[in-house]
C-alpha cells in the first residue's frame, strides 16, 4: 500500500523504526494473552463469563496502558521538532499548517492504532477460541481504538501549546495522572465521602475519557460482574447497558474532535518567538 | 515579483522590522546586509510565513504570512543553519521532494549535480553527514523544485572556505531568471552572487543599491596591497608614506596595506618602481564589509552618516 501524504508516511515510518511501535503492541500482546488465559483462574465463573471477567481485566490494564501508549509519541510530534529546529524548515514548504496538524495527527494515530490492535488481536483471537462472542470483542477493539484517538488529540494539543521535548512529555504525563487518578474508584468513594453531589460524579465519569472507556469496557463485557462502582452503577441504572455504552462513546468521540480542533487552533497560530538560533537536530 | 509595503514587525517591545518598503523584480539577485538583529532573518521568517507581521508582503501578488501556501510554493528556501532531521538521507528527500512535488529522480539529479550520490549515501543518516553535505542537501532541494525564487538565508554559515567557494560557483551556475533573496556577512558570496545589496541597519533600509555605489557612499574605495622582501619591508613603508597620494600605511602580514584612491593606485606603483625598493607582489583589495557598513551606519550603530 501506498501512502500519498508524505508526511503521514514519515510520522508511520518513524513509528516503525522506533522501538515504542513495537514494544507497546508486543507488551499489550503479552498481557492480554496473560489475562485471558490465566486471568479465570480462581474464578468460581465458568466459560465465556469467566473469560469475559479477565477480559475486563484486560481493560483495567488498557485504560492505565493505552493512554501512556498514545501521549508519549504524540506529545513530541509537534514540540520535538519545533524544538529541534525542524519544525520552521517543514513549515517553509508549500503546506498550510492544517495540513502539517492533520498529516502528523493521521500519522502518529494510525501507528498508535495499529499498535493498540495488533497487541490486541492476539488476545481477542485467544478470548475468542475460549468461548467470548466475537461481537463483544469487536466492541472492546472499537472501544480501545476510540480512548487511543482521544489521547493522540490530547497529546497534540499539548504537543502544539508546548515548545520542548520535556515540558510537552511532563504535561502529558501530568494529565494522565490527573485522568487516571480521578476516575478511581478510591478517589471516587472519598468524593462521594465528601459529599460530592451524584450528579456531578456522573457527569465526571463520562466526561473523563478514562472513566468512559472503563464504564463502556464493563458494560459491554459483563455489566452485571459488579466491578462497576457505585457511580457505574447509578449511570447504567439510568440509561442501561446501550445508554451507557453510547454516553461513553460520544464522551471518547467528544475528546478526540475537541482535543484535534484544540490542537488545530493552537498550532495555526505562528510562533510568537523571535528567529534565534535552534539546536539542529531532530527528535521526532 | 516580492514587493514589500510598510512591513513591520515586532516581538514586544523589540522593533526588528520598522516599515520596510522594498521590490524585487523577476531575475533580480539580492543580498541583504547587516548586523546581527538588524532583521534579515526576520525579513524571510515573514515571507516564509513562519511568523506573522504588519504591512504587506507578498510574491508574484500573492500575500505572504503563516496562511501563505502560494508563496512557499514560489519559494525555495536554504536555511542558515541546515536542521538535521532524525532521517536517513533518502527519507529527507522522500519527504521533501513529496511534500514539493518532486519526483526522487528530479531530486537525486540534483543532488548528484552537487556531488551527492543518493544511491552511496542515501541509507547516512542525516547527522552523518557533514555540514557541507547537510548543505548541498538543502540546496538540491530547493533547486529540485526549480522555483521562481531562492531564499538562501546565510547558507555558508557552516561551512569551511574550500566548501564555502564550491558553494557559491553552483549558486552562480543557477538558472538566470531565478530572483535570488541572500542574507549573508561575506563579501566573497555576495560579490559573485548579488547584483544588488540592500543594508538593514535596526529594521529600516540604509541602503539599497549596487556594490560599488555601497562603497561610493560609505565614502571607501578599493585599497591597495603590496609586498616586498622581508628586509626592505621598513622601506617600502617609508617610501610610501612619502608619496602625497597615500592617505595611510597599515603594515598587514608580509606586505604593506595602503589607503589611496583608485585612481592613485597606479600612479603610487609606479613611484615604487622608480625607487630603488623591489616590489614583489601587489593586490587590490576591496574595503572589508564590515568597515563599510560600520561606516555607512555609524560605527557605534546609531544611524548613517
Amino acid at each position: 500500500m501506498t501512502i500519498d501524504r508524505p508526511l503521514v508516511r514519515r510520522e508511520l515510518r518513524d513509528a516503525v523504526r522506533r522501538y515504542w511501535f513495537l514494544v507497546n503492541a508486543g507488551a499489550f500482546a503479552v498481557a492480554g494473552l496473560l489475562f485471558v488465559l490465566f486471568g479465570d483462574t480462581g474464578s468460581m465463573l465458568v466459560g465465556s463469563r469467566g473469560y469475559a471477567r479477565a477480559l475486563a481485566g484486560l481493560m483495567q490494564l488498557a485504560l492505565v496502558f493505552v493512554p501512556l501508549m498514545a501521549l508519549v509519541p504524540s506529545v513530541v510530534a509537534i514540540a520535538g521538532e519545533r524544538e529541534a529546529g525542524t519544525l520552521d524548515y517543514l513549515l517553509a514548504q508549500p503546506l498550510t499548517r492544517t495540513r502539517v496538524f492533520v498529516d502528523k495527527w493521521t500519522g502518529v494515530g494510525t501507528a498508535v492504532v495499529l499498535s493498540v490492535l495488533v497487541g490486541l488481536g492476539f488476545t481477542a483471537v485467544a478470548a475468542a477460541l475460549k468461548g467470548v462472542p466475537g461481537g463483544r470483542i469487536a466492541a472492546l477493539m472499537g472501544l480501545t481504538v476510540l480512548l487511543a484517538l482521544a489521547f493522540v488529540s490530547l497529546g497534540m494539543w499539548l504537543s502544539a501549546l508546548t515548545t520542548s521535548r520535556t515540558k510537552a512529555t511532563s504535561l502529558g504525563l501530568t494529565v494522565w495522572l490527573l485522568l487516571v487518578g480521578l476516575g478511581s474508584l478510591g478517589v471516587m468513594s472519598a468524593f462521594v465521602q465528601w459529599g460530592v453531589p451524584a450528579g456531578a460524579l456522573e457527569a465526571w465519569a463520562l466526561v473523563n475519557p478514562i472513566e468512559a472507556y472503563r464504564l463502556a469496557a464493563i458494560a459491554i463485557l459483563d455489566p452485571e460482574a459488579g466491578v462497576l462502582g457505585a457511580v457505574g452503577q447509578a449511570l447504567l441504572e439510568a440509561l442501561g447497558v446501550a445508554g451507557l455504552v453510547a454516553a461513553s462513546v460520544a464522551s471518547l468521540a467528544a475528546w478526540s474532535g475537541a482535543a484535534f480542533l484544540l490542537g488545530r487552533r493552537a498550532f495555526s497560530r505562528p510562533d510568537r518567538r523571535g528567529p534565534g538560533r535552534t539546536p539542529a537536530r531532530s527528535t521526532t | 515579483m516580492i514587493r514589500a509595503a510598510d512591513l513591520h514587525k515586532r516581538y514586544g517591545d523589540l522593533v526588528v522590522l520598522d516599515g520596510l518598503d522594498f521590490e524585487i523584480a523577476r531575475g533580480e539577485r539580492v543580498a541583504f546586509l547587516g548586523a546581527n538583529g538588524a532583521g534579515k532573518t526576520t525579513l524571510f521568517r515573514c515571507l516564509l510565513g513562519l511568523t506573522d507581521f504588519d504591512g504587506a508582503l507578498a510574491v508574484d501578488g500573492h500575500a505572504a504570512g503563516p496562511a501563505g501556501e502560494e508563496v512557499r510554493r514560489r519559494v525555495g528556501y536554504v536555511p542558515q543553519l541546515p536542521p538535521v532531521y532524525d532521517l536517513s538521507l533518502d527519507g529527507f528527500v522522500d519527504l521533501f521532494a513529496g511534500l514539493r512535488g518532486v519526483s526522487r529522480e528530479a531530486a537525486a539529479e540534483r543532488l548528484a549535480d552537487l556531488g551527492l550520490s543518493l544511491e552511496e549515501t542515501g541509507g547516512k543518516e542525516m547527522g552523518e553527514l557533514s555540514g557541507g553535505m547537510l548543505q548541498k542537501a538543502y540546496l538540491a532541494m530547493a533547486l529540485a523544485a526549480e522555483t521562481p525564487a531562492l531564499l538562501l538565508d546565510e547558507p555558508t554559515a557552516s561551512l569551511d572556505p574550500a566548501s564555502r567557494r564550491e558553494f557559491v560557483r553552483l549558486l552562480q551556475e543557477v538558472d538566470g531568471d531565478a530572483t535570488m533573496l541572500l542574507a549573508s556577512h561575506r563579501l566573497e558570496e555576495i560579490e559573485p552572487l548579488a547584483d544588488r545589496l540592500v543594508v538593514l541597519h535596526r529594521g529600516r533600509i540604509a541602503f539599497d543599491g549596487a556594490l560599488e555605489e555601497l562603497w561610493a557612499t560609505a565614502g571607501m574605495t578599493a585599497g591597495l596591497w603590496i609586498a616586498a622582501p622581508p628586509a626592505e619591508r621598513e622601506a617600502l613603508a617609508r617610501e610610501l608614506r612619502r608619496n602625497p597620494a597615500v592617505r595611510a600605511v597599515h603594515p598587514n602580514g608580509t606586505g604593506v596595506r595602503i589607503d589611496a584612491d583608485e585612481a592613485d593606485h597606479l600612479d603610487v606603483l609606479e613611484r615604487l618602481r622608480r625607487s630603488d625598493v623591489p616590489v614583489v607582489e601587489f593586490r587590490t583589495r576591496p574595503p572589508a564589509l564590515e568597515e563599510v557598513l560600520a561606516k555607512l551606519v555609524g560605527e557605534d550603530g546609531e544611524g548613517p552618516r
